[in-house]
């Protein structure tokens, strides 16, 4: 069944680089030559102009006020997300009262309230981390109830046998029982921070990535369009990164099990 | 067998113990692991006549069951030949039929459907199949269960529905890997009689695989002792308790002794396989 | 009319109308300006008027429209994509990194130069949906299929099933589930595409509808359209639901949660 696992390593790795680089090539060169649309600037020089803004400070300015957003709605929607996810999971009342207001939102695209929380919250920074809140939450709301749930009640029974209290069971059993799961909503919530920042920011917002795509597009300033572009992929790739790599250490010793299969 | 009878009766009737269905020689089987390779199995032979029952009992981990996965066809070898009915074995047929310790019934299909797939895989016409399916069915006693899905049975029956499932494309040797492995005890023990009930009606040749020294006695002619790994023969027994056997065949002096001359060459084998994992 | 079933029912879902009756007290006290927290009362009659006009259902149906296209686009795409990755190893190679490095990637920023190729219209946010639900649906398709049980696969094997048949009867109705997992982490995503891609740049759809009618200050019509995006991804998911349950009868008890 697991064909792939036979190929060798190199070739795996020349035939996955294989169609990002002809894309790429194609790309320079025909940007090259020059026979192609404006929007479409050689990638050479998309890279130069990255380098010429993060050397200038202006690209970090951007990338920074986006972190601060995203990471801001990410840290607020997480706990929140976890603590009450947590608690649901433990404590009937608690989920009776989530599970029919998260199941009647949870597929509704919490980013429909951007304009509503704009006009309330102006079009700065407070905004952007009260959507990025509201949908962060859902994935670790969601993940740390069904993880609390799952904890498998012959450790909460051994570990009461054992004379432990409920707190010292809540902190040494259930936690970690429920840790891989919280960490798969912590993961799928951090793609989504990046994605719901970026998206506000291009709505209506002054600063931050999102921002920078808009309007260097509509000052037809492409290569600074590009470097947006590349910053953005480049943090929300890195964000995941790192967390599998905390994951990873977290869970030491458990079995981590699929990583990708859902997140 | 267009005649719609028990096909065992027929093979019964081929010449019952005599000339050699399955004939394995010198299997070699290696795994690779990481850097290293681990023999898992080393220079087996054995040679099974038709109508025969044989079981092979060991330690966990002593390539018993890669040995029926390999003569399933599912897994590659290293070495060695294996022909049944004189022609090598080559991949996966429906002339060896295997038994799965997981059942493997497919969850979408309904026990009817279960039973009758291997002959729609084959292009049969769904009257013949519904008439066999329903034959096998009535042969493990669950006809009432024809239109039950496998998550509505317990352990038992859905290892009865596998058991018709395997009969039903009539294979010309029966491969069972721990099949009432995954059973509570007291369940294992009836599968055990109707196995046995069952056998003696179609009279299939038989390769069992299992960790159970009183259920390899009780149910096959030969009883074959596996070293730990690499896997290879220590022992063979056979059995000549009377047939048809019933369930207090176990508590006879003779089941007895063979019980404690398989267990006391059984011992050491545990023991070293213990040892490994030190 | 049974008390008790009553009873079970109202503890069921009370805090709905608890969390309603918050709000309505909010925007009756006064608590926070009427005008920014309009009443349920308000938001109803103007729901009803942008009904009455045609308004709402006119814009969700573009929406509705372009999400169905970019979503059935990525459940061709991505199953297919899916399954041969599963398949092949060459296929797997080829796209492998694509999915694996390109999956917490905001591909959301590259909607600009959709706009660039694809134009201002429908088009470019079908595409940009279309993209940004290949991602979970592919993923999924793909794990399903490597996840397929090995003895489900030798059993029909051993039957004599030969290749197509193992694929058509065994490993697809084996990565079903899996798939329909994707499929339902893609559909949320689908809406929020078309709704920010809407507000974005556009004149029609609901994303437009929303954003026009809170620049206006008409934060009622607003809300009005919050609803009707609400109700959307509520029906929708639960007709995915649904199918689902029909599709694959035989884990109907089984947890089936998406991701995002």
């Amino acid at each position: 069944m697991n064909a792939a696992a036979s190929y060798s390593r190199g070739r795996r790795v020349a035939l996955g680089l294989a169609l990002p680089l002809a894309a790429l090539a194609a790309w320079e060169i025909s940007a090259r030559i020059g026979d192609v649309p404006s929007y479409l600037i050689a990638p050479s020089a998309i890279l130069a102009t990255t380098w010429e803004m993060a050397l200038s400070g202006e690209l970090w300015r951007h990338t920074g006020q986006s972190l601060l957003r995203a990471l801001g709605g990410y840290a607020i929607g997480g706990a929140a997300g976890i603590a009450m996810g947590l608690l649901a999971g433990i404590a009937r009342p608690v989920e009776r009262f989530y599970d029919p207001i998260v199941s009647l939102t949870y597929p509704v695209p919490k980013i429909v309230v951007l304009p509503i929380l704009i006009a309330w919250l102006g079009a700065g920074d407070a905004s952007k981390i009260a959507v990025v809140t509201a949908a962060v939450f859902y994935p670790t709301f969601i993940n740390s109830l069904y993880g609390a749930k799952g904890v498998n009640r012959l450790y909460v029974w051994s570990a009461r046998n054992m004379g432990a209290r409920p707190l010292a069971v809540f902190l040494k059993v259930i936690l970690p029982a429920a840790l891989p799961q919280v960490l798969t909503g912590l993961r799928i919530g951090l793609a989504l921070a990046f994605i719901v920042t970026v998206a506000a920011e291009m709505q209506n917002s002054r600063g931050g990535l999102g921002f920078l795509v808009i309007t260097a597009e509509d000052s037809l300033r492409f290569d600074l369009m590009y470097a947006a572009i590349v910053a953005a992929g480049v943090i929300g790739f890195a964000g995941d990164r790192l967390l599998v790599a905390l994951r990873r250490r977290a869970l030491a010793g458990q079995s981590v099990g699929k990583e990708g299969a859902n997140a | 067998m267009s005649d719609g009878g028990i096909p065992g009766a027929a093979a019964a009737a081929r010449g019952a113990a005599g000339r050699a269905q399955l004939e394995v020689r010198d299997l070699v089987k290696t795994f690779r692991r990481g850097t290293r390779t681990v023999e898992a199995i080393d220079r087996f032979s054995l040679s099974v006549n038709e109508g025969e029952f044989v079981a092979i009992v060991g330690p966990s981990g002593c390539g018993k069951s890669t040995f029926l996965h390999i003569l399933g066809g599912f897994e590659p070898y290293d070495g060695g030949t294996m022909l049944l009915n004189g022609a090598p074995v080559r991949g996966p047929g429906p002339d060896r039929g295997m038994l799965f310790q997981e059942f493997a019934l497919y969850p979408w299909r309904s026990v009817i459907g279960n039973v009758g797939w291997a002959l729609e895989v084959q292009g049969k016409p769904r009257a013949e199949r519904i008439a066999a399916a329903e034959r096998y069915l009535k042969l493990v006693g669950l006809s009432a269960f024809r239109d039950a899905y496998p998550a509505e049975l317990s352990g038992g029956m859905k290892q009865r529905v596998a058991l018709a499932r395997v009969l039903a494309f009539e294979p010309r040797i029966l491969l069972m890997d721990e099949p009432f492995g995954a059973l509570d005890a007291q369940t294992r023990e009836l599968m055990q009689e109707e196995l046995n009930a069952i056998w003696q009606q179609t009279r299939n040749t038989v390769l069992f695989v299992t960790h159970d020294i009183d259920e390899a006695i009780y149910l096959a002619d030969r009883v074959i002792v596996f070293t730990a790994r690499p896997g290879r023969i220590k022992d063979e027994v056979r059995i000549e308790l009377e047939r048809p056997r019933r369930i207090d065949v176990k508590k006879s002096a003779a089941y007895m002794g063979y019980r404690n001359r398989i267990w006391d060459s059984l011992r050491d084998e545990v023991l070293k396989a213990r040892e490994e994992f030190r | 009319m049974n008390l008790a079933a009553a009873a079970r029912f109202a503890a069921r879902w009370y805090s709905v109308p608890l969390v309603l009756a918050v709000w309505e007290m909010l925007a009756r006290t006064g608590a926070i300006s009427k005008r920014l927290m309009p009443s349920l009362v308000e938001i109803a009659t103007a729901t009803w008027a942008a009904l009455e006009n045609g308004d709402l259902q006119f814009h969700a149906g573009i929406s509705l429209g372009r999400a169905f296209g970019g979503y059935a686009l990525a459940v061709v795409f991505g199953v297919l994509l899916g399954v041969a990755m599963a398949r092949s190893r060459a296929f797997d190679a080829l796209f492998e990194p694509i999915f694996s490095f390109g999956y917490p990637v905001p591909k959301i920023a590259l909607y600009p130069i959709f706009i660039f190729v694809f134009g201002l219209g429908s088009l470019s946010k079908v595409m940009m949906i279309f993209l940004e639900c290949l991602y979970p649906i592919t993923v999924n398709a793909f794990y399903g299929m490597r996840a397929v049980d090995r003895v489900h696969v030798w059993a029909a094997r051993n039957m004599g099933a030969s290749e197509r048949q193992v694929f058509w009867r065994v490993l697809l109705p084996g990565a079903a589930p899996s798939i329909f997992a994707g499929l339902r982490v893609a559909l949320p995503i689908s809406l929020i595409v078309v709704i920010i891609t809407e507000m974005i740049g556009e004149s029609r759809g609901l994303g437009y509808y929303i954003s026009y009618a809170s620049a206006s200050f008409e934060y009622a019509t607003a809300f009005a359209g919050v609803a009707a995006v609400a109700v959307m991804g509520f029906t929708l998911d639960r007709v995915l639901v649904w199918l689902r349950n029909r599709l694959i009868f035989w884990e109907r008890g089984a947890a089936f949660i998406g991701g995002a």
